[in-house]
C-alpha cells in the first residue's frame, strides 16, 4: 500500500537514468553530485547510491581491473573511469524523439520566443542524426508561422527576470475598460496561442493573470520585488473563486465548441443535439459578448438576468451604428 | 533492495548491458549465465525467468537488444546489442541549441518523454549553463493531451492508417479513417492532417475534438509530392491570403485587443473621436461578423456594406428578441 509519499524509482527507471547520467559524468569529469542531481532531477542521495552500484559493475571477467571506477571526492565531485562502454548515451527512443519534436514545434509556433532560431537549428540536426529509423518521416511535424509577438512581451520578460515592478495599462476582456496598475510579473509563459504574465497586482493586493496582448503600455519602474513563488505555465488559466457566477448556456450544434473551449462543470446533451453547458465566470460581461457573437445559436439560461444583459449590449452596439 | 542472488537488480542490468555491448559474437542465454554470476545462483528455470524480466526492462528503456544466430550455420540464437543502434550518434550542437532544446522540453507536467530525450543530448553540453536556468516552462502546451499529440505524430511520421472518433465544429460525431501525413501546431491547437478515406479528400482534424483514442489500422498511403501539412490547416475565417478586406473601427480600449485577435490586421488611421480604423482580411463574412459582434459597442464595421448590414441585422435580432 502506497502511503501517499513519492513512489521510489523502479529498477527500470534507475537503469534508464544511469545509462544517461553516466555518459555525462564521463564526459564532464569532476561534476559535483549536486549539479548532476539538479540537471537530471534525481535526489543526490539516490544518485550516490546508484553510483555505488555502478562501481561494482564492469566487463568480463569482472576482475579488479575490469570494474568501473567511481570516485566521489570530499567536495562531492564525481570522477568515473574504466567506463568506455558507457561513455556515450543511449539513442533517443522513437517516443522521446517525437516528444522532443512536438514540444519544439509548439515553441516554434509561438511568437516572441528568443530561443526559436537556435531551436530550429537544433531540431534539424537532431532529425538528421537520428534519421528515418528513429523518427520516420518527421517532415510532417510542422509549426504554423509564429506571427507577431505582443508588443510588450519583451518588457515583461525582462522585468520578470530582473524582478522589477512594472506599471501597465491593461484592457480587460470583459468590458474593454482600461485600467492602470502596478504589477510584479513573476512568470511569463505562452499557452494556447497567447502569452500570459502571472503577477502580483500591487494595487489590488492579489494574484492576477494578464494576457500580454491586452497590455496597452508597459513601463518598468525602479522598484524590485521579492518573488512569492506564484505558479507559472503549469497553472490552469482559470482559477475558480468564491464570487464566481454559475453561467448556464443552451448551445445549438454550431455553438457547441463553447462547451469544449471553456472549463465546464456540467454538460448535458439534449435529444436534438444541442447541449446545456455550465461553467463558472468571475464576471458575466464577457459571457454577454460571447452570446452576442453566437446568437441565435446560443442562449442564456442562468443567471436569469444574463439574457437581458445581452439585449442591452445589442442596443448599445446599435447606437454605434446610429440606430 | 537486494535480490535473492544478493545482488541489486540494477547492478545485474548494468553488467548485462555492458556484456552484450562488448561481445564480439551473439551470446546464448547459457553463455550469459556462465559469465554473469547473478544468473548462476538460481536454478535454471528461475534464472531464465529473471533473464526474461531483465530483457523486458531493457526493451522498455529502448535498449536495442536483438537476437542473432551465433554462427554461420544458424543453429543457435544468441543475444547482443549492436553499438551503432545503441549509441547516440555524435551531434554537434552549439550551446545555444542545447539550451533551446532544454527550454522546449520543459513541459507543464513534470517528467515527460521530451525531458528524458533531451537529457540524453546533454552529455556533450556544458551542464553548468543549464542547471542555473530555473525560469520554469515557457509554454504550457496545447489543449490536447500530450499522449494524443504523440500518437498522432507517431502515425503521421510512420505514414500509418488510423481510425478515431471525431466531433466537427458543428457538433456531429462520426468515425474517421485517415491516412496520416502530418501534424500541425497552430494558434495553440494541434491538428492531424491526412487523407480522409471515406471522403477521399485531404482534411485537417483538431486533436482536441477527437472523441476516442487513435487506433492503428496498419500501413497507410504516403503523402503526395510537395505535400505540406500546414497548407491544409485553415488560419481562420480571416485567412490573410484572401483579397477581400473589411474596414472596421475599434474604440480606444478595444483597439489593442483587436490587433492581436485578427491576424493580418493593419491600422490605417485614427478617427477624430479616438477610434482606430483597421483593414482586416475577410474571406468569410459570417465568421467575421461573429468576431466583430463579440466586441459589442466597441467596434463598428465601416465597409463592406453587406458586412455592415449583416452585423446590424444580427444586433437588431438580439435587441428585439
Amino acid at each position: 500500500m502506497a502511503e501517499g509519499r513519492r513512489r521510489s524509482a523502479t529498477t527500470a527507471e534507475r537503469l534508464g537514468r544511469m545509462l544517461v547520467i553516466v555518459p555525462y559524468l564521463v564526459q564532464h569529469p569532476g561534476t559535483s553530485l549536486d549539479a548532476a542531481s539538479r540537471l537530471f532531477d534525481v535526489p543526490a542521495v539516490q544518485l550516490r547510491k546508484d553510483l555505488d552500484l555502478l562501481f561494482m559493475s564492469g566487463l568480463p571477467p569482472y576482475g579488479p581491473g575490469d570494474l568501473i571506477d567511481v570516485d566521489v571526492d570530499e567536495d562531492g565531485c564525481v570522477w568515473i573511469s574504466m567506463a568506455d562502454h558507457f561513455a556515450r548515451p543511449l539513442r533517443l527512443t522513437r517516443q522521446e524523439a517525437l516528444a522532443v519534436s512536438v514540444r519544439a514545434t509548439e515553441l516554434l509556433a509561438t511568437p516572441g520566443v528568443p530561443q526559436a532560431p537556435a531551436l530550429a537549428g537544433a531540431l534539424a540536426k537532431l532529425r538528421d542524426a537520428l534519421g528515418a529509423d528513429t523518427l520516420g518521416d518527421a517532415s510532417g511535424i510542422e509549426a504554423a508561422e509564429a506571427g507577431r509577438a505582443p508588443a510588450h512581451l519583451g518588457v515583461l520578460q525582462g522585468a520578470s527576470a530582473a524582478h522589477r515592478r512594472v506599471r501597465i495599462d491593461y484592457a480587460a476582456a470583459s468590458t474593454s475598460a482600461r485600467s492602470t496598475r502596478t504589477i510584479e510579473p513573476e512568470a511569463v509563459f505562452a499557452s494556447a496561442g497567447h502569452w500570459y504574465a502571472v503577477a502580483w497586482d500591487v494595487d489590488a493586493d492579489g494574484e492576477r493573470l494578464f494576457r500580454i496582448d491586452r497590455v496597452v503600455s508597459a513601463e518598468p519602474t525602479d522598484e524590485t520585488f521579492e518573488p512569492r513563488g506564484l505558479e507559472g505555465a503549469t497553472r490552469p488559466l482559470y482559477t475558480p473563486g468564491e464570487g464566481d457566477t454559475a453561467v448556464r448556456l443552451l448551445l445549438r450544434p454550431s455553438a457547441r465548441w463553447v462547451a469544449e473551449y471553456y472549463a465546464t462543470t456540467d454538460v448535458r446533451v439534449r435529444d436534438d443535439g444541442s447541449v446545456e453547458a455550465t461553467f463558472p465566470a468571475k464576471q458575466t460581461g464577457w459571457v454577454a459578448r460571447l452570446l452576442l457573437r453566437l446568437a441565435p445559436e446560443a442562449e442564456a439560461i442562468e443567471p436569469p438576468e444574463l439574457a437581458g444583459e445581452v439585449r442591452e449590449l445589442a442596443r448599445q452596439a446599435l447606437e454605434v451604428y446610429g440606430r | 533492495m537486494a535480490g535473492d542472488d544478493g545482488m541489486e537488480p540494477l547492478e545485474r542490468l548494468l553488467n548485462l548491458v555492458g556484456l552484450l555491448l562488448e561481445t564480439p559474437i551473439p551470446l546464448t542465454f547459457e553463455q550469459i549465465r556462465e559469465t554473469l554470476e547473478a544468473y548462476r545462483s538460481d536454478n535454471l528455470d528461475s534464472a531464465k525467468r529473471k533473464f526474461e524480466r531483465d530483457k523486458d526492462i531493457l526493451r522498455e528503456y529502448g535498449v536495442p537488444l536483438e537476437m542473432a544466430p551465433t554462427d554461420a550455420w544458424d543453429v543457435e540464437q544468441g543475444y547482443r546489442i549492436r553499438k551503432e543502434r545503441y549509441y547516440l550518434p555524435e551531434i554537434a550542437f552549439t550551446p545555444e541549441e542545447v539550451t533551446a532544446l532544454f527550454v522546449a522540453a520543459q513541459g507543464a507536467s513534470e517528467e515527460t518523454a521530451a525531458t528524458q530525450g533531451v537529457r540524453k543530448l546533454l552529455y556533450g553540453a556544458d551542464g553548468g549553463l543549464l542547471a542555473g536556468d530555473g525560469g520554469g516552462p515557457l509554454i504550457a502546451g496545447s489543449d490536447a493531451r500530450i499522449e494524443r499529440v504523440l500518437a498522432a505524430a507517431d502515425a503521421a511520421s510512420g505514414h500509418r492508417r488510423t481510425r478515431f472518433g471525431y466531433r466537427t465544429s458543428q457538433g456531429s460525431v462520426s468515425d474517421r479513417e485517415v491516412d496520416a501525413y502530418g501534424v500541425v501546431f497552430r494558434g495553440g491547437h494541434w491538428y492531424l492532417v491526412g487523407l480522409d478515406r471515406e471522403r477521399d479528400a485531404m482534411r485537417a482534424f483538431r486533436l482536441s475534438r477527437f472523441t476516442t483514442e487513435t487506433e492503428d489500422l496498419g500501413e497507410g498511403s504516403g503523402p503526395p509530392q510537395g505535400f505540406r501539412a500546414i497548407d491544409h490547416v485553415e488560419a481562420g475565417p480571416w485567412h490573410p491570403s484572401g483579397e477581400d478586406r473589411a474596414t472596421i473601427a475599434f474604440s480606444p480600449a478595444a483597439a489593442v485587443l483587436a490587433e492581436g485577435s485578427f491576424p493580418g490586421a493593419a491600422r490605417t488611421q485614427e478617427r477624430d473621436d479616438g477610434w482606430t480604423l483597421f483593414e482586416i482580411p475577410a474571406a468569410d463574412e459570417q465568421a467575421l461578423a461573429a468576431m466583430v459582434l463579440q466586441y459589442g459597442a466597441d467596434a463598428e464595421v465601416i465597409a463592406p456594406g453587406p458586412l455592415r448590414d449583416e452585423v446590424i441585422r444580427r444586433l437588431e435580432a438580439v435587441a428585439d428578441g
